[in-house]
């Protein structure tokens, strides 16, 4: 269950959506958010997911160093982007794209670490020590 | 093994963010004090931020002095809401270094995990702490427990609605800025 104040002067109402509607209004074309918090928090856990995933497929590849890194900054900044062109949302009413991108990065980042670091470590621990050998 | 390694700091700073999270909720979440402070610095983040979104910046004298008066209000809020705060964070601070150092033994000088990249050299220090050897993509226990903290931590609070909404972050309530006007 997400519950959130509302934003702006509707500030004394709490709106709140149950899981299944949350992600009805995320995968639909110019869903009708009833707050702006309610968007922020589809941005910040979808991008949870997505860091996630990211971090398993970069484990698995592997992709190492700088270039891994950077690819997920312009992959995850991109995504939020991309999400906004294809779903149609106005970043204005949110303080413009760049506010929406920053939403959950720093965790989002955290989070690609550990699932990269994890990943790359107990699928290529055996060929790292014989290498090192 | 090193994904058991890797798993287990997983599990203990899972365990530690619900811990704190659950000390903090005891002392200090739950009290009648901190939840009327919570919606009153809520309440006035919002109409402060309404009244700057409608006055713009051309702003007569008795406005800029309007907003001073209640950033100055909301800044006082805010230091009574860090007081409410010290005393749990007191209490985890003792009880999480502790742990820390307990299970930082536990892990003394083990390789719990392979860096897929080198870390700066600033950062190296942690990552490679009590590690011997120069292989920097070597991961000490610590930093790995640091991003599962930075990671978990946020995302616990946020499922358990404890972290600050938006707005009041938004205004600098964990560091209020008054006289923005000036």
């Amino acid at each position: 269950m997400v519950q959130k104040q509302s934003g702006t002067d509707k500030s004394s109402k709490v709106h709140s959506v149950s899981f299944s509607e949350l992600i009805k209004l995320g995968f639909s074309k110019n869903a009708e958010w009833p707050d702006d918090e309610i968007f922020l928090d589809w941005i910040y856990w979808s991008r949870q997911v997505v860091g996630l995933l990211f971090g398993l497929i970069w484990g698995l590849i592997p992709l190492t160093g700088f270039i891994g890194l950077a690819l997920f900054g312009i992959c995850s900044c991109g995504y939020v982007y991309l999400y906004c062109s294809a779903f149609g949302v106005d970043d204005e009413a949110y303080g413009g794209i760049y506010e929406i991108i920053k939403e959950g990065f720093m965790t989002n980042f955290a989070s690609f670490l550990v699932a990269w670091i994890i990943t790359y470590s107990s699928v290529h621990w055996d060929e790292l020590l014989v290498e090192r050998l | 093994m090193v994904l058991s390694d890797a798993l287990v700091i997983v599990f203990i700073s899972l365990f530690t963010a619900f811990l704190g999270e659950g000390v903090t909720y005891i002392l200090v979440y739950r009290t009648e004090k901190y939840q009327k402070l919570k919606v009153e610095i809520e309440k006035q983040t919002k109409k402060l931020e309404k009244k700057k979104e409608v006055l713009g910046e051309a702003l007569d004298k008795q406005q800029k002095k309007k907003i001073e008066r209640d950033e100055e209000r909301l800044k006082n809020n805010n230091r009574d809401l860090s007081l409410v705060k010290m005393k749990s964070m007191f209490f985890t601070g003792f009880a999480f270094t502790a742990l820390l150092s307990m299970f930082n033994s536990i892990f003394d000088g083990k390789v719990v995990a392979r860096l897929p990249f080198v870390p700066i050299s600033w950062i190296q220090g942690l990552s490679h702490r009590n590690l011997q050897g120069d292989d920097y993509t070597q991961c000490s226990f610590i930093f790995l427990y640091i991003l599962c903290t930075m990671s978990i931590r946020q995302n616990v609070q946020k499922i358990l609605g404890f972290s600050p909404s938006r707005a009041a972050s938004k205004q600098g309530i964990f560091g209020a800025q008054p006289g923005q006007f000036k």
